[in-house]
């Protein structure tokens, strides 16, 4: 019933007058510049150039039109640029059967600040790193040669294409960790492209991650201790002011839980009623589901922002921002109660702020995850964030009285919905 | 927002005299909000006698408590109200509250229940009176009419804009000589009209797909007209024709947890929980209401938003809601894996697949609702919780199911990075 576009505040800020039409036409053009700038310059000043105003409709003006023109043609220029590797950034690569990896000799590019690891000065190179570089044409790798293998001339080897690569690193079972699938390899390289740093989680080759225990609650709340004549009176008054209604078990079975009754406030009547258990979290998590090798819901990446406080280093890397968990949308349905549980048992508690309010924490949740859904090479994440609702009680809330007036704040004037 | 000051200035009388004098402008004052602090300052239908407050420094605050408890000893006044009335009908399938005092202490302690002729609150009596103009306010469904005329309006004023700047183009490109205007040129065929194209008729403002809505609303007038003319002038009292509905879920908890609903005329079926099905979509929903209830969140049917529940915090007159609920059964119980005939059955109550999930996550987005999927452990089938007379015990059957609470939303990486 609300089109995105309903809100009139929204509405206003589009421009109405001509006058303001001009900055929209600057705009547009500088699409097109932007594009042009691409079509000539080497990669390390790239960026995106901003979309301008959307025409929805030909209105065979000729002004229009040259625009129109002129995208196409800056667009055209870009697909038509010529990309060229220099002798200087040539990375080859050798590809190990053995291990369905890669390795390079000697790593000169900034991807490597990121990607592989390195072992007997080498720096091998997983499946997904492999393809994924070999995609962008950063690593041009070669098939070893039969007989002599890790010869040192890697050129000889036969080049490898990229379909030969996608053959060659997708779906491998005998690998080290070899199960990639192509679902895995979609988010892997389309979180690349966004600019996040991702490595595998683990190693893929145990049934389950390990369960990952609470946080223990700082020192100072558990020990804040009162005087002893503080907690009698504190006692004493709790005990007169805020009396406990133990429920009989005639009025649990008949109802009404609330007997009549003189009642001091709402938020006794509130602890009096609550009856529906809630998952326990204060003890740690377990597995409720045996060990399936087999089981999807098991985290594949961790993943890191590149623009946080501290710079991401390959060998001592900070905690992950994110986890994903890579998902077949054909194949595998929503988690089920006890699938979601185990798999939120494998990743570390990372609860919302104390001071947070009240709306952030519970949407911030205690545990999280992101759900990467595949379907057909179409990726969807979603976050799923498991929330205490039984902590956050509403009815403890301090009253709010006038301040906001009629209240409804939030989004401006309601837009019929309530 | 004038909404917020409006409503925060209705407190204090002095602003509201500087308010009235400073309007100078012919613009209709704006209508005043109601308290809603004042009105829905309880939670539930309950009265509650809180002690007097405690000041260390105050001596006679200790008199007045000691005052208090002593008189409450004596004559102890009950926190809950006489039962409230309801019948069931078997008709609507629904509880109905008749008694107008009974379904304001419903909606405005605790928000319970919709008025059958409007849209959650019963206002049905005020509209009526607004038409026939014995009073002067506005209900919610007018506001929201007026606001949706307001858009109207604003949108078509924005297309005449964009269509003034097309035809100015035009003729500057002298493609449209000053006194033709775009509708020839359609005609003569040098210009096309799009699906989105909005023209207008050479004689008035209005787009053409607009005339025939006018046409017809003009039409509607004139039928009201006709209407006004023919009814001589109804001073008499306007007879009450809305009653306040109850769901199931809220006739139960008022019943069985508060005990402040008297059902009438009893259920069909008598209630025996023995031909329950642990997995009856009433038990499931039933506890989710009573576990939101309990921890003090207004809990509204969500069909409107294609989901279970609603969650508001303080209720609808306050803020929107911010959760959506939709439950999920699941079957952990070793119970409902014992044989394989009952785990698959389980198993297909229980699946849902991912674009069950995307479906119901862009609804939800798109109303600002955040979506929380809630997980309800279904207990195995209870046959020992039978009381000695045989009638079963409600308490300890609502104990045995599990709530768990999971926030879905929607994550992009273009917008996580930073």
């Amino acid at each position: 019933m609300a089109d995105e576009d309903e809100d009139l505040s929204h509405l206003r800020t589009m421009n109405l007058d001509p006058a303001v039409d001009e900055d929209g036409d600057e705009q547009a053009l500088d699409y097109g510049e932007a594009f042009a700038k691409m079509a000539n310059s080497d990669n390390a000043t790239l960026h995106l150039p901003k979309r301008g105003e959307k025409d929805f409709e030909s209105h065979s003006t000729d002004l229009q039109m040259s625009k129109l023109d002129a995208s196409r043609l800056a667009m055209h220029n870009v697909l038509s640029w010529q990309r060229t590797h220099t002798q200087k950034n040539h990375v080859p690569a050798m590809y190990d059967p053995t291990t369905n990896m890669a390795f390079v000799n000697k790593p000169k590019t900034s991807m490597f600040l990121t990607m592989g690891r390195s072992r007997g000065g080498k720096e091998w190179l997983l499946p997904e790193e492999a393809l994924f570089l070999i995609e962008r044409g950063s690593v041009d790798c070669r098939w070893p040669i039969k007989g002599e293998e890790n010869g040192g001339k890697m050129l000889e080897g036969a080049p490898m294409s990229l379909q030969g690569a996608y053959a060659a690193f997708l779906g491998y079972e005998a690998g080290v960790g070899g199960k990639l699938t192509m679902e895995m390899y979609t988010v892997y390289s389309g979180l690349k492209r966004s600019g996040y740093v991702v490595f595998r989680h683990g190693s893929w080759d145990n049934a389950r991650a390990d369960i990952q225990p609470l946080t223990p609650k700082s020192q100072a709340q558990a020990d804040r201790k009162e005087g002893y004549w503080t907690s009698f009176w504190a006692e004493l008054w709790r005990r007169i002011a805020q009396p406990s209604y133990t429920i009989s078990p005639e009025s649990l079975a008949h109802g009404p839980l609330i007997r009549p009754g003189l009642y001091r406030s709402y938020a006794d009547i509130f602890r009096a009623m609550s009856l529906i258990p809630s998952h326990e979290r204060t003890t740690p998590p377990t597995f409720t589901l045996p060990p399936n090798p087999n089981n999807p819901f098991r985290i594949h990446f961790d993943v890191w922002k590149t623009s946080g406080s501290q710079r991401f280093r390959k060998s001592n890397p900070p905690p992950p921002d994110f986890r994903v968990c890579v998902i077949n949308a054909r194949e595998t349905d929503v988690p089920t109660a006890a699938q979601l549980s185990d798999l939120l048992a494998t990743v570390p508690d990372d609860g919302p702020k104390e001071n947070a309010a009240i709306m952030n924490k519970l949407k911030h949740g205690q545990r999280n995850v992101l759900l990467a859904v595949v379907d057909n090479g179409i990726p969807s994440y979603i976050r799923v964030a498991d929330v205490e609702f039984s902590r956050e009680k509403v009815y403890e809330r301090p009253a709010t009285r006038g301040g906001k007036g009629g209240g409804r704040g939030g989004r401006g004037r309601g837009r019929g919905r309530r | 927002m004038a909404a917020q000051t409006a409503t925060a200035t209705a407190n204090g009388s002095t602003s509201k005299v500087k308010d009235a004098g400073s309007n100078i402008t012919p613009k209709k004052p704006r209508q005043r909000r109601p308290n809603y602090n004042e009105i829905h300052a309880k939670p539930l239908p309950f009265q509650v006698y809180p002690l007097p407050a405690f000041i260390p420094h105050n001596p006679i605050s200790l008199v007045r408590i000691a005052i208090s408890l002593l008189s409450q000893s004596i004559w102890r006044p009950s926190s809950q109200p006489a039962a409230y009335k309801a019948y069931f009908s078997t008709e609507t399938q629904s509880i109905h509250v008749t008694d107008p005092k009974a379904i304001r202490a419903l909606w405005e302690q605790g928000f319970w229940g919709a008025g059958s002729l409007s849209r959650s609150e019963p206002q049905w009596l005020a509209q009526e009176k607004r038409k026939r103009g014995v009073e002067a306010i506005t209900t919610a469904e007018e506001v929201t009419r007026k606001r949706r005329e307001e858009r109207r309006q604003f949108k078509l004023e924005r297309a005449k804009a964009q269509r003034e700047a097309i035809e100015q183009q035009l003729r500057d490109e002298g493609k449209l000589d000053a006194e033709t205007n775009l509708e020839e040129l359609v005609e003569s065929g040098s210009v096309t009209e799009s699906p989105r194209g909005t023209f207008y008729p050479s004689d008035g403002g209005v787009p053409l797909s607009d005339v025939a809505a006018s046409s017809s609303g003009s039409l509607m007038d004139q039928v009201e007209d006709k209407l006004v003319e023919a009814t001589p002038a109804l001073q008499e009292e306007i007879h009450n024709q809305e009653h306040l509905q109850l769901t199931f879920e809220e006739a139960f908890f008022l019943s069985y947890v508060l005990g402040v609903l008297d059902l009438h005329k009893a259920l069909p079926v008598a209630p025996t929980l023995s031909n329950l099905e642990p997995d009856n979509s009433f038990m499931m929903k039933y506890v989710v209401f009573h576990h939101f209830r309990s921890l003090g969140w207004v809990v509204r049917p969500g069909i409107k938003f294609a989901c279970d529940y609603l969650l508001y915090l303080r209720g609808p007159a306050f803020t929107h809601a911010e959760f959506a609920i939709m439950i999920v059964p699941a079957y952990s119980d070793p119970y409902w894996s014992a044989t394989s005939a009952r785990a698959e059955t389980c198993k297909k109550k229980a699946q849902r697949n991912w674009w069950w999930l995307h479906r119901l996550n862009r609804v939800q987005t798109q109303v600002h609702k955040t979506l929380l999927l809630v997980y309800v452990e279904i207990p195995p089938p209870w046959d020992d919780c039978a009381t000695e007379s045989g009638s079963l015990n409600v308490g300890n059957v609502l104990k045995r199911y599990r709530v768990r609470e999971f926030v879905w939303r929607r994550w992009s990486p273009n917008r996580n990075r930073d």
